[in-house]
This record gives structure tokens, sequence and C-alpha cells, in this order.
């Protein structure tokens, strides 16, 4: 307890990161219990609840939307959903890079050199409109396959993350010992490289996540994707297409776009914290 | 040496030409393996979208799944694509244009695509690896972290997302630059100065909301680089013989980081192109992301596919230009 609290002492970034992340995931855990309250049981996306472009007051902190809906349990609604999926897409983005990277970095030779033309070609490729093509063209898209697909087209950059670190620790001697001794490869990845390895695992996981999100986002502005999942990507599309810029409600669009924003921020953050904490030698170079 | 250096290239094209084939046919079958197809789903769209009666389509469904082959198996429709790709570089005929075909309608809106993000790119790698060294030369001074800090934030913007606020500030609240379009419609395509300021004014908005975030982006990655060359000795040595500091920032420092910087820009390309299909789409641009998003639309199979495989064909280009740069950046490789 007392070396994690070091830790954040240690690094800001970290700090700052993880309070905003950690703030986004209770908001978006309680989305349910303070909607239900503030709407009094309604959901946040029923048309209609209340009277359209209501300006900001106590009942309503960010007014209401062209549909009559009210902003912020719209957001609350959006942050929870586009939290949700970045997360799974990510978890199953990183399970795909954490496996492939550890084959190829613990295996080396020519598997390594075809993972890693593979993910190469995904990182090279522009991916997003093979993605928008599939998700328009598979039919019911729901949370799940959806992540998926995601998934699919975002494990390749953590993978490089994280490969260069196995093939790092490929060269350890405690690794050869534990070959002397006779343990199997999959026993050497999983008791004796993995443990070593999450802080790795985290910054790729975290790069996952953004990337999931980003591209999410990027599906929903267009209108792609299950409507009936109303992430912060649908509430941007729906308030673009009724026409609030135009009529000057900015801040119906800005709002979902700073969380969206912080979130990509905290991630970063994290990530930069923690190579400055577990990369010794960076730390000397950089003097923070 | 001349020998090594042209094997180098060959080795670089037969290495892209390999990862294009794969990619392509990966998403042939990818899409292909979607259940239904596309005639039918096109029909279908249409059907819902006017109220057409279903049996009457059920003809016209069958008649054009012949006309486009997709009464064929799998495997020959991918011969016959490949085919057609290779030897007349056709697409099929447009849905929404029909009989226009694909390729016509990609071809109008790819100059400008790539006009709008190559400059862009070159102006946001250029400034970002000037920032990127002097912040990391200076890496102890309060306003280089201040830059830094502030760049790591600004790095993770989306470019979709500040093209929003982008149009939001510029466009609707202060009204400074006109929406949508690459020139003023009143305008006749022609080299006056009225024009060319025109262009520029329509392509502004859109260039900065790349550019802003990949300055920020170039510099991060440009400063740690520096910082990992400051450690080396021979930086040490030249700095104890009394070089100038420009020279050793520009010879000693830049120039090895040149390398890995550029290998950065060509994995970072396609990540640039998602953003820039949404990019273009916000500013209604009419490159080829625009006729993307107007294609998903209207569910036009063959401009989707044509416009998928041609951005893949041009970013691998682009990927090989930087790679045949290599060998002017680093001796090593012209020596082989």
């Amino acid at each position: 307890m007392k070396r994690i609290l070091l830790i954040f002492k240690y690094s800001p970034k970290l700090t700052v990161g993880v309070v905003i992340l950690l703030s986004l995931i209770v908001l978006a855990v309680l989305e349910p219990t303070i909607n239900y309250y503030r709407l009094n049981g309604r959901s946040s996306t029923e048309i209609g609840l209340f009277d359209t472009f209501l300006p900001p007051s106590r009942e309503h902190p960010f007014g209401t939307e062209a549909y009559g809906r009210d902003v912020l349990s719209l957001l609350l609604t959006g942050l929870k959903y586009s939290l949700l999926i970045g997360f799974t897409a990510g978890a199953l983005a990183t399970f795909i890079a954490v496996v492939l990277a550890s084959i190829a970095g613990y295996k080396g030779g020519r598997i390594e050199a075809f993972i890693t033309t593979i993910a190469n070609a995904i990182l090279i490729i522009p991916s997003w409109p093979i993605l928008a093509i599939i998700v328009l063209f598979v039919r019911k898209v729901d949370l799940l396959l959806l992540s998926a697909i995601i998934a699919f087209f975002s494990w390749a950059g953590s993978s490089r993350q994280i490969k260069a670190q196995i093939a790092s620790l490929r060269e350890r001697p405690y690794i050869d010992l534990a070959r002397v001794t006779g343990f199997s490869d999959l026993e050497i990845m999983f008791k004796e490289i993995l443990p070593n390895f999450l802080p790795y695992i985290f910054v790729g996981f975290s790069y996952a996540v953004t990337g999931t999100i980003m591209a999410e986002t990027a599906l929903r502005l267009v209108g792609l994707g299950p409507g009936d999942i109303p992430s912060l990507g649908q509430f941007i599309n729906w308030a673009i297409y009724s026409g609030t810029l135009a009529q000057g409600h900015y801040l119906i669009v800005i709002s979902p776009i700073t969380f969206l924003i912080l979130t990509f921020v905290s991630l970063n953050l994290i990530n930069v914290g923690l190579d400055e904490v577990f990369n010794p030698r960076l730390r000397q170079v950089t003097g923070v | 040496m001349k020998k090594s250096i042209f094997s180098y290239f060959i080795n670089r094209i037969l290495l892209y030409a390999l990862i294009f084939v794969i990619s392509l046919s990966a998403f042939f079958f990818f899409i292909n393996l979607v259940p239904g197809d596309p005639v039918t789903r096109y029909i279908q769209m249409l059907e819902q979208r006017y109220g057409l009666s279903t049996p009457a389509s059920e003809i016209v469904i069958q008649k054009y799944k012949e006309v486009f082959g997709l009464d064929k198996g799998l495997f020959e429709r991918y011969i016959s694509y490949i085919k057609r790709l290779l030897f007349y570089q056709d697409f099929g005929p447009s849905f929404v244009a029909f009989p226009k075909p694909a390729i016509e309608l990609i071809l109008e809106s790819l100059p400008w695509s790539v006009g709008l993000l190559g400059t862009s790119v070159i102006i946001a790698w250029v400034l970002g690896v000037i920032l990127g060294t002097i912040i990391g030369w200076t890496r102890e001074s309060k306003i280089s972290s201040t830059i830094f800090t502030t760049g790591l934030v600004i790095s993770q913007i989306p470019t979709y997302l500040l093209a929003i606020i982008l149009v939001m500030v510029f466009t609707f609240w202060l009204n400074l630059f006109p929406m949508g379009g690459a020139y003023s419609a009143m305008l006749q395509r022609s080299f006056s100065l009225r024009f060319i300021i025109s262009l520029i004014k329509h392509a502004f908005l859109p260039s900065l909301s790349l550019v802003f975030v990949y300055v920020f982006g170039t510099m991060i990655s440009q400063r740690a680089l520096v910082i990992s060359v400051l450690g080396e000795d021979y930086i040490k040595l030249a700095e104890a013989k009394g070089l100038k500091s420009f020279r050793l920032v520009n010879r000693y420092i830049l120039r090895n980081t040149l390398l890995p910087q550029t290998t950065g820009l060509a994995l970072s390309l396609g990540f640039i192109v998602n953003g820039f299909f949404l990019i273009e789409w916000i500013f209604n641009y009419p490159g080829i992301g625009r006729l993307f998003m107007m294609a998903i639309r209207e569910m036009d199979y063959n401009v989707l596919m044509g416009i998928t495989i041609t951005t893949m064909f041009c970013v691998l280009t682009a990927n090989l230009i930087i790679e045949f740069l290599y060998p002017l950046i680093d001796p090593r490789i012209r020596r082989g």
C-alpha cells in the first residue's frame, strides 16, 4: 500500500490520469442510479420527455437537446456505453495481442516474422473503412459483436508495444534457469514472463481502449452500428443531424466531446506515468 | 555499392506488393463472408426506403446477380475480381450512379484527398520534428516541460473531434470560414488569385484539425528520440570537442533521430487516413472520405470496395516512397 502511494507521489501524471479515469468510471457505474432519480425512472433516451433546447437550469444543468431529452442524463448513459465497449473491445484486443506477442517474442524465428508481418500490415493499412463496411453489412450488431469486430482491428498496436518487451525478457538468466529446470514453454510464459510483465500489459490495454473507443465513436458519429446502444458517438451524431450547431446550442456538442477527450487524455497520462515509474532509464534521462 | 541499393529497392517493392495482395485478398474474403450479397442488400435498402413491392424485386435481384456475377462461387468471384482489378483497374459500376464506373467517381475525388492530406501531413511532421528537437534539447527548462505536457494532452484528441470543434467555433460561431466544398461554388476552376484564395480558405480548417494534433504527436516522439540520443557517448565527445550547438543538434542529434522518426510516420499513415475519412465528411470536403460516406449511406458496394482498395494502395505506395528515402537519410542502408 505504502509502495503504491509512493508511486503516485513519484509521478503526478499517473496520479492525474488515475483520478480522471476513476471519476469517469464512477460516473458511468452510478449512471443507472443517478438517471433513475433525475428522470423518475424514465429512460434517458426517451424522446419528448421535456421541451426541446431548454437552456441550462437547476433542473437540467446542461439543458435539453433537439428531441427534448436531458443532456446530462444522455451524457452519462453515453459515457457508460462508450467505456463499456472500450473496455470490452480493449480487453479482447489486449488478449489477442498478449497471446500473439508472447508466442512471437518467445518463439522468435519464422513464427515471429509471420506475426510481425500480419501486425504491421494491420497497422499500415487504413482499417477504419474496412471496419465501417463490415459493420454496415452485418445486419444485427450487438455490443459484444461490435467490440469483437473492433478488437480484431485494434490488437496490432498493443502487440507491437508488448512484443518488444517480451523479446528483452527472453534473454534474462532466470528464464534460462527455468528452461534448464525443465519447465515447459507454456509454464515459462505464464509463470515467469507474465508476472514481470503486467505493467506493460496494462500499457497495451490502455492503448487498445483508446483505439477502440476512437474507432467506435467514429463509427457511431457517421450513423453506423447498433442504434439501440446510445454511446457518446451516437449522441454527437444525433446532435449534428438535428441541426444543433446551426441553432447555436454549442454546449450540447461540446460536452460529449469533452468526456471523450478526458477519457483519452487520462489513459495516456496513465501510460506516460507508468512508463516513468517502471522504466528507470527513462526516469534518469528525462529527470522527472 | 550500386548493386546493393538496387536490391534494396527491389526488395522493398516486392514486400509491399506482397502486403498489398495479402490485405486485398483478406479484405475481399472478409467482406464476402458476411452473410448476404451486395445486390440483395442494396435492393432491400431501396425497398425499405421507398416502399417497393417485394415480388418484383426478387426478379430484379436475380437478374442483377447474373449481371454482377454473384451467382458464381466465392473463389471464382475472387479470381475474376482480381483479374478485372489488375488488367483493367476496374471496380465495377457504381450502384447509385449506374452505369458510371466506380473508378471514375474515385479518381474524381482522389486528387483532393491526396493534396490536402499530403500537404497537412508534411507540414505537421516537419513542424513536429523541429519543435520536438528544440524541447528535447532544452528539456530542463520550464517552458519546454510545459509545452511537453500540453502536447501530451493535445496529441490525444482524435482529429475528427477537433474538426467538429473547429467547425463549431470558426464556421458556425465566428462565421470566419466557409462550410463545405473545396472552393466557392461561385468560382470557375482557374489559376486566378481569387480562386486560389478560395481554395486555401476551404482547405484551411480540415488541414488545421489534422496538423494541430499531429504536430504535437510528432513532437512527443521526437523529444523521446532526441533524449535517447543525448545519452550517447559520441554526443559527449562532440560537446567536449567544443562543437557549436547548432552543428551538434543538426549533424549529430537530428540525423540520428530522423530514421526512426520517418519509420514512425510510415507506421502512423494508416491511422491518419482513418481519421481523415471523418474530417472530410465533417467539412464536406469533396475527397474520397466524403465519397465513402455517401457510398455508405447508399450501400454502394462497388464504390465502397473501390475506395478501400484505392486507399490501401495509396497508403502502401506512400510507405514505399518513404522507404525509398531511407538510403538518403541513412548511409548504412546505402552501403547495404
